[in-house]
């Protein structure tokens, strides 16, 4: 069952087109990515999401509703962590987390969340006090006030570190176990790999692909990269086999390119010739590497 | 029920906000009451000059200015607050992305505003109390003879002056314009509208100027329960004018943040 329905949505500012002509279903309890360089309307999509922008065309239902004119309803049931937003500098952790349970229909106690979102030394300190990362656990905990069947996350781990990060992931995880759905947006191709059940690829506005991680980097056929080193100076019968497309040497080092099973041909055919390297490895494609056949460009570009 | 706990929440919070903030309250209780001080020591606390006469008005409305002085700084208060406080709080909570953040959960336009006004409010009530017993014991001026009265004023006040503070609040767009326009149109207000110079030593065009004002009104709206004469009719109708002229459009533009 689709809990989010997005179907040709298109959005523009004063003539310019933020989002083209977007769609894509989002599944009960998986947790769905929406991927992209900055400015490919990424933001503007889960905005027109939750009503807090108007779509200019196309229809969106998020849990049967429509954003556009049942947004109270709406906002009921659904949690939001949003870019750039910020509290009162000097509203307390506790006493913010107290002022939206008072909005929610079937509020967390503010505990439970202090304690989950390991805010619970910060309970006291203002919100400007607060550093990158604890502000945005607040807003995560803030999302999550209201007990939300849908949670929207807009670049999730903007601002933790690395350790942070991880930590973040496993309670989104652990709250999908509950049936949480939950939309993210985000620019790190690692959260896209590591969180996502599926992720749609944005570019200038559309949908250039929408597949599971795994899937993205397969039905793209691109290229596993093998690298080993060896004295042997003639290695062109590597260069035979089908599933090698390529081959560079440089001294020692060889780096081959290829598709499918690259890596256990490439070995069985180096132990025939008796040669047995010890740093024999292979890199497979990323959702980055998909990311950038798809887009043509950096991410951060 | 929602709406009635999510207010009471949001008016809590608010008054810790505003309690926290510094320059409201020097600005909204310090600098009025510091005004009236030093306008009662310009002006003195002489029962003769109750009578005097300029431009063929009484100066002083027939109490001594340190009377004159005490009703009228309760309504510099007022002003204070509606232009410069509100459009501040409002300006930099959409600049910093709060109001998004409000909005994302459902917290309703109406809401935000009632908890601001409904602070504004008790900060009124509360800045009376004071700026009534420092004059009664600074120079044994007196309480106001119609509480009753000087509330309705004020809460004339609050509506009209609210109204015009989130009008300012959905024209002006960062707080730093608000500030800056915030505190020129205070201070334009508080030169003519009998709150700093009494009126009749004004010229004729600026009190014509005046006239039209919404603390003059609201000067004379609290100075006459204050002094017993009674309720103030009229200016209480300009107010509510004033509070319908700017509180419709401001809602309504507002209402979207």
């Amino acid at each position: 069952m689709a809990v989010i329905t997005v179907d040709h949505l298109r959005k523009t500012y004063r003539g310019v087109v933020a989002v083209e002509d977007l769609s894509f279903d989002v599944e009960a309890g998986e947790i769905f990515g929406i991927l992209g360089p900055n400015g490919a309307g990424k933001t503007t999509t889960i905005e027109c999401v939750q009503g807090l922008r108007h779509a200019d065309g196309g229809t969106v239902r998020v849990l049967g509703l429509d954003p556009a004119t049942q947004a109270a309803q709406l906002r009921q049931r659904i949690g939001s962590q949003l870019q750039d937003s910020s509290l009162p500098g000097r509203l307390r952790v506790a006493e913010s987390i107290e002022l939206f349970a008072a909005f929610a229909r079937h509020p967390i106690a503010c505990e439970e969340l202090l304690a989950r979102w390991r805010l619970g030394e910060q309970r006291a300190q203002p919100f400007d006090s607060l550093s990158g990362g604890q502000r945005q656990r607040l807003f995560i905990a803030l999302a999550f006030v209201n007990s939300p069947e849908v949670v929207f996350l807009d670049e999730l781990t903007q601002g933790l570190d690395p350790q942070a990060r991880r930590a973040t992931w496993e309670l989104i995880r652990e709250i999908r176990q509950s049936g949480t759905t939950v939309l993210l947006v985000t620019h790190f191709m690692d959260e896209a790999e590591h969180l996502c059940d599926r992720v749609a690829v944005v570019d200038r506005g559309r949908v250039v692909a929408l597949d599971t991680p795994q899937g993205l980097i397969d039905g793209l056929g691109l290229p596993s990269v093998v690298r080993f080193s060896t004295s042997e100076p003639d290695l062109d019968w590597l260069e035979k086999l089908d599933v090698v497309e390529s081959m560079a040497r440089q001294g020692q080092a060889v780096e081959i390119r290829g598709t499918g099973p690259v890596l256990a041909l490439v070995a069985s055919e180096l132990v025939a010739h008796q040669i047995v390297p010890l740093d024999l490895r292979v890199e497979r494609p990323t959702v980055e590497d998909a990311f950038l056949a798809l887009t043509g460009q950096d991410i951060r570009g | 029920m929602t709406t009635v706990h999510g207010y009471l929440a949001m008016a809590r919070s608010e008054f810790r906000l505003f309690r926290r903030e510094p320059f409201s309250v020097v600005f909204v209780l310090a600098f009025p009451l510091m005004m009236m001080m030093l306008l009662a020591a310009v002006f003195g606390n002489k029962q003769s000059d109750a009578g005097a006469i300029q431009n063929g008005m009484l100066v002083w409305r027939g109490v001594t200015p340190a009377n004159y002085y005490t009703a009228a700084s309760v309504a510099v208060i007022v002003a204070a607050l509606g232009l410069m406080t509100l459009p501040i709080t409002l300006t930099s909570y959409r600049q910093r992305g709060i109001l998004r953040r409000f909005r994302a959960s459902s917290v309703p336009a109406s809401t935000l505003v009632g908890a601001q006004l409904t602070v504004a409010f008790a900060t009124f009530v509360a800045g009376t109390l004071v700026m009534a017993t420092v004059a009664r014991l600074a120079y044994h001026a007196m309480l106001p003879q119609d509480l009753l009265g000087v509330v309705a004023a004020l809460l004339a006040g609050t509506v009209a002056f609210g109204a015009i503070g989130l009008l300012l609040a959905t024209v002006i767009r960062t707080s730093r314009s608000a500030q800056g326009i915030g505190l020129m149109l205070f201070f334009a207000l508080w030169l003519v509208s009998g709150t700093g110079p009494p009126r009749a030593v004004l010229p004729t065009g600026l009190r014509d100027v005046a006239n039209v004002l919404p603390l003059t009104h609201l000067v004379t709206a609290v100075q006459n329960p204050w002094f017993g004469f009674g309720w103030a009719g009229t200016d209480l109708a300009v107010l509510a004018a004033y509070a319908v002229a700017a509180g419709v459009p401001a809602l309504w533009l507002f209402r979207r943040y």
